[in-house]
């Protein structure tokens, strides 16, 4: 039996041992390495208590023998190898089930509530603990993403995108458990499938918005709403191949729709919920369908659409920054500021990971394959600079690794129909919803996503 | 005895090795001790004389003193031949009287001398008075004639002795010169077989012998060196390309094989076998019962033309009764045997594929199904995307119109029509959302089915009726009543025009074309061609393509006049679709044949495909990708690769990429529509199994 020199380090201060050469038998796995450090640890500290570890050589996660491991990854046997250890992430544990009317296609959650979008027209606001808190319906068609704006305090500002072509933001006051629609975004020509808001809450510039906005009115709303503070935004993709900017922040004026007499609107004008509101800016450039956007940071916008391609947006110029090319239809995409990069799921089975700053060069950067569907949704962790969750048509949530993307580290075999949406929480919760009208929440460990 | 004599003169040799004149001499000297002097006395001069008689010629005109010392070398020189001592007088033997040497006498004839002696005087000729009659005279009287010999050097007639005479009969003989010679002595054999059991030598060996020589080291590591250099080049190789042993028959055989072109090899005997034997094992021998059965069987059947018998010893084996018989069997065999070549033509079966590119080079297309969009609970008989892709509609028997969203198979909208629906068809403009859908019920009615925007209409024999109340609640807008049942409608390019077909055979009333906006209909056709198929609009040009039971015309809308006609050969069209550069036609048929017209080159198809096992019910070509579908009753569509050209000398190339499966056999019927998504690679298929399946 053939030994291997190896080193062992971790950045979890807790459990360090000595940084010296051990020879560790090439054929030992993961549970063997983790004994040898359970023993190490204990011979220095006595009251230590076993730990299950996870091993990375050279950034890749160890899932076989060391020895085969080493031979596909093309590592000498002959030097030291350098094993970095973390604790195992253990399986996240299924915690609430949700039952919908209908089914699921959108869920945004933060640490205390969670708001779903679903098929029946309504959007649903539950705590994290599964209690239903409130129904929000308006929409006369199915609400198909759904956001979170701002929540300060008892109010909270929400947005549901329907297929009826409109996005409407909403005021919830928790206490009274009050809900009112503020606004009616109207713009779009098709069904709008997705929104974004803008994380960082920028100021809206004022001056660009100045030049941009002609009308004496608009000019003065903006300058209160500066006044004001903080200034949201979101962006929103539809059908009709667009994106359009919008702003966030409810007032009490009315945008005017210049419209054609002669249109028959006058049923929906009388069932309208709240204020009109138009578009700040409109981004075109797709050729096809907008299937996902993004606010990446507070000047880019990033959208994936059924022309294969992933866009980047200069919000400020209104421009088009890059264009990410792929071979099939995007259903979605997800960036993590901590990697800087873009995970899309695509109407294939593999999840590709993109770096939106090259230019040139490999664009993808990883393919995880595993899911036997379209992949329908994916999330980067919010605090774990490695982990993603997926989840697809063959009515599995999977959660990755990018450290090991060869298999994922946790199947979340829960639905029993297609998963249309997946979201998780940085108190460490992970919801995941599809058509069987059921979301799930799953609870996993948090303390390791801060390793 | 040659070899004898070799010997001999070899050992002489060995025993004088201190003889220093050249070989003629040193041979003549080593015969001096065979003859006996007084015949070496003789015949030394005979041998030599001549050579010192040349020598004497060239010492003819030197000066006295030099003449003086060759003399004395040239009688050393003969000293030494006959072995005489220095003292002794030696003239006799060199008693040269005539000085000219070895020329030829005849150079003399005219002179009255015959040289010069060695004073220079002349030598005259004897003279000789005899003629040719004294000659024959003394011939025949003269009893000493024969051994007369007449010397040319002086012209004398000398007489041999009985010893010369006898010399010269010895030396003509190829004996010894010398009579008591004993040539037959008793070899000492020195090197003989006999091993002696006492050494010759007791002496050690050497201990050279046990060494390596080092001289020979040397001139080994010389010729090394003069071969590195390229001093000495190593022997060359004969090139044995021919060879010194090559088959000698080789060029003969195949000169035989040629002349016997058609030559069949006789068919070969059976080897023999244990039951041939004379003492066969036991098993081999006949049981009782074998031999009532060989016995009574007919000869012809019999599997062994003997009994197999056993014999003690060879030498009790009769003779073979059936010997001629057999003989004559094989004599039969081997010119009644048919005697024919067979010629196979030897093809591989690989030259025969078409060269085709891998359908792994021809991506996209759909490969597998991914979404299953199930709700109906019918079959569903036809489906249609809209021209943005995102909706899905589908007509099921079970009377009803749903409408799917692709993305997510989920069924958004049912409209209930109250008659099973034959077909639907969304309206290719995109800035309308109009679907018109095909109602077979007890009133025969096509309908209009609207969603969303715009007011679409309706015709009956043709009846135009808006909806109104509860029907426009659901969605309806126009109805067109016919008089017949509608099979099939379809859309122009536009939107404005839509044409339906009814099928019988008995009128010319099968073909309407409906205009939306006037909101008018008419009869196209004065005519009854046959029993109408399906229609289909060209999607550029005015054209009108119209599928019979068995062929396709293409019409001229505004020429008011038929342009083509395609002849399918095939026995019953089910479906036709156009290609969107409206340069080709598929077209589908329920004996399983999928056809491929190119209208550029000709009205037979261009291409026939058979990769169906039951009959087609549904064809179709993507409107951007290079892709058609064909969907049949065996539960599959098949995906093909079809580029066109613009270079109208190159043609289509049609490639088969994907067998796609996914629906269940239902009532003996399998996919009965299928259609592409109008951006994407997908496909869609319509099976008996009242589901919908999406291929991407």
């Amino acid at each position: 039996m053939s030994q291997i020199q190896a080193r062992f380090f971790t950045e979890d201060k807790r459990y360090v041992v000595d940084d010296v050469p051990f020879s560790i038998p090439a054929a030992s796995e993961v549970q063997d390495l983790s004994n040898v450090i359970n023993k190490l640890l204990e011979a220095k500290n006595a009251s230590h208590s076993k730990v299950d570890f996870d091993f990375l050589v050279r950034g890749q996660f160890l899932r076989t023998s060391l020895s085969t491991h080493m031979a596909t990854e093309g590592i000498s046997t002959e030097e030291v190898v350098e094993i970095e250890y973390v604790e195992r992430i253990t399986a996240p544990e299924p915690e609430e089930c949700m039952m919908h009317d209908d089914w699921i296609s959108s869920v945004d959650a933060d640490a205390e509530w969670i708001l779903t979008g679903s098929y029946d027209k309504t959007a649903r606001i539950w705590s994290t603990e599964g209690k239903p808190a409130m129904t929000v319906a308006g929409h006369t068609d199915v609400v198909k993403d759904v956001a979170w704006v701002k929540r300060e305090g008892l109010t909270s500002l929400l947005l549901t995108a329907s297929l009826d072509q409109t996005v409407l933001l909403w005021e919830w006051n928790s206490e009274r458990n009050k809900v009112k629609a503020r606004h009616c975004c109207r713009g779009h020509a098709g069904s709008v499938d997705t929104i974004s808001v803008d994380p960082t809450g920028t100021k809206v510039r004022l001056e660009r918005a100045r030049q941009k906005l002609k009308r004496q009115q608009r000019v003065l709303r903006l300058m209160t709403l500066d006044v004001c503070g903080k200034h949201f935004q979101f962006c929103s993709g539809s059908w009709d191949k667009m994106l359009k900017i919008w702003s966030a922040v409810p007032t009490d004026e009315q945008d005017e729709i210049e419209e054609p007499a002669d249109r028959p609107r006058k049923k929906q004008k009388t069932q309208q919920l709240g204020l009109t509101r138009t578009p700040l800016m409109t981004l075109s450039g797709h050729s096809e369908a907008v299937s996902s956007v993004l606010w990446c940071d507070s000047e880019e916008v990033c959208s994936a659409s059924w022309d294969h391609t992933i866009r980047i947006w200069d919000v400020d110029t209104g421009g088009m920054k890059t264009t990410l090319t792929g071979s099939k239809v995007f259903n979605c995409i997800s960036y993590s500021p901590l990697c800087r990069r873009l995970a899309s799921g695509s109407t294939d089975r593999h999840i590709r990971l993109w770096d939106p700053r090259t230019k040139d060069g490999s664009l993808v950067l990883l393919s995880l394959t595993s899911h036997t569907g379209w992949v329908t949704a994916v999330k980067w962790a919010p605090s774990h600079a490695h982990q993603l969750v997926s989840g697809s048509l063959d009515n599995l949530v999977k959660l990755w690794d990018t450290r090991s993307c060869k298999a994922p580290l946790y199947d979340l075999a829960a639905h029993e129909d297609k998963v249309f949406c997946v979201d998780w929480t940085e108190s460490g919760l992970m919801l995941s919803g599809g058509a069987d009208n059921k979301l799930y929440t799953y609870r996993y460990s948090a303390q390791q996503a801060e390793a | 005895m040659p070899a004898r004599q070799d010997r001999c003169f070899t050992k002489t040799k060995k025993l004088c090795p201190s003889c220093t004149l050249n070989t003629a001499l040193f041979n003549s000297s080593d015969i001096s001790n065979i003859l006996s002097q007084s015949d070496a006395d003789k015949l030394f001069p005979a041998f030599i004389i001549s050579r010192l008689d040349y020598c004497n010629s060239l010492l003819s005109g030197c000066p006295k003193s030099s003449v003086k010392s060759l003399q004395s070398f040239q009688n050393a020189t003969v000293r030494k031949l006959t072995g005489t001592k220095k003292r002794e007088y030696i003239s006799p033997i060199l008693d040269i009287r005539n000085t000219v040497g070895n020329i030829p006498m005849e150079w003399y004839k005219d002179f009255p001398h015959i040289g010069y002696n060695l004073d220079g005087k002349k030598i005259y000729k004897p003279i000789r008075n005899k003629d040719e009659l004294d000659d024959f005279l003394d011939k025949m009287e003269n009893p000493e004639y024969w051994r007369t010999v007449h010397d040319k050097q002086t012209g004398s007639d000398v007489v041999l002795s009985d010893d010369q005479v006898e010399l010269v009969n010895r030396l003509q003989r190829g004996q010894f010169g010398d009579v008591n010679f004993n040539e037959c002595e008793p070899m000492v054999e020195f090197f003989s077989s006999d091993v002696m059991i006492h050494p010759v030598t007791n002496r050690p060996a050497d201990k050279r012998s046990f060494i390596p020589s080092l001289t020979e080291k040397e001139k080994v590591s010389k010729l090394v060196h003069a071969i590195k250099m390229g001093w000495i080049k190593p022997r060359r190789v004969e090139d044995d390309g021919r060879g010194r042993y090559y088959n000698l028959w080789a060029s003969e055989d195949s000169s035989i094989l040629a002349r016997h072109k058609m030559h069949l090899p006789a068919p070969k005997i059976p080897l023999p076998g244990h039951h041939e034997s004379y003492n066969p094992p036991p098993e081999y021998l006949f049981t009782d019962e074998e031999r009532a059965l060989w016995e009574q069987q007919d000869p012809a059947d019999r599997k062994l033309p003997f009994v197999p018998r056993k014999y003690s010893s060879l030498r009790q084996v009769p003779a073979f009764s059936q010997f001629i018989h057999e003989r004559f069997e094989r004599c039969l065999d081997l010119y009644l045997c048919p005697r024919q070549r067979k010629m196979r033509v030897n093809v591989n079966p690989e030259d025969l594929i078409p060269q085709l590119p891998k359908p792994k080079d021809l991506q996209p297309f759909p490969t597998t199904r991914s979404l299953v969009y199930r709700g109906h609970s019918g079959l569903v008989r036809s489906i249609s995307v809209s021209p943005s892709g995102q909706w899905l509609a589908s007509g099921s028997d079970d009377g009803s119109v749903r409408f799917w969203e692709v993305c997510s198979s989920r069924c958004m909208k049912t409209v209930q029509v109250g008659g099973a629906v034959k077909s639907v068809a969304w309206n290719p403009n995109p800035s309308v959302c109009l679907l018109a859908v095909v109602i077979l019920s007890s009133e025969r009615l096509l309908s209009a089915q609207q969603e969303g925007e715009e007011p679409a209409e309706g015709n009956g024999s043709v009846v135009w009726s808006e909806a109104e109340g509860e029907e426009l609640n659901q969605g309806l807008r126009l109805k067109i009543q016919h008089p017949k049942a509608v099979h099939q409608v379809v859309w122009h390019a536009k939107g404005d025009y839509l044409a339906s077909v009814m099928p019988d055979n008995t009128s010319h009333l099968q073909v309407y074309i409906h205009q939306l906006s006037r909101r008018r209909s008419q009869n196209p056709f004065s005519r009854n061609k046959g029993l109408v198929q399906c229609i289909s609009f060209h999607p550029i040009r005015p054209y009108f393509f119209v599928a019979t039971q068995r062929s396709i015309r293409i019409y001229n809308l505004v020429k008011q006049e038929m342009t083509k006609k395609l002849q399918t050969n095939s026995k019953w069209i089910s479906s036709m679709a156009v290609h969107p550069g409206g340069d080709h036609v598929i077209c589908g048929s329920y004996d399983c044949k999928l056809s491929w017209f190119d209208l550029d080159l000709s009205t037979k198809p261009y291409k026939m495909l058979r990769h169906h096992k039951k009959a087609v019910r549904g064809v179709a070509y993507h409107r951007l990708y290079p892709l058609f579908a064909s969907a049949s009753d065996d539960g599959s569509v098949i995906v093909c690769h079809g580029t066109v050209y613009n270079d109208l000398l190159q043609n289509p190339l049609i490639v088969p990429v994907k067998v796609l499966r996914g629906h269940v056999m239902t009532h003996d019927l399998g996919v009965l529509d299928v259609t592409f998504h109008p951006t994407q690679p997908w496909v869609f298929s319509s099976g008996a199994d009242a589901t919908i399946c999406l291929f991407t």
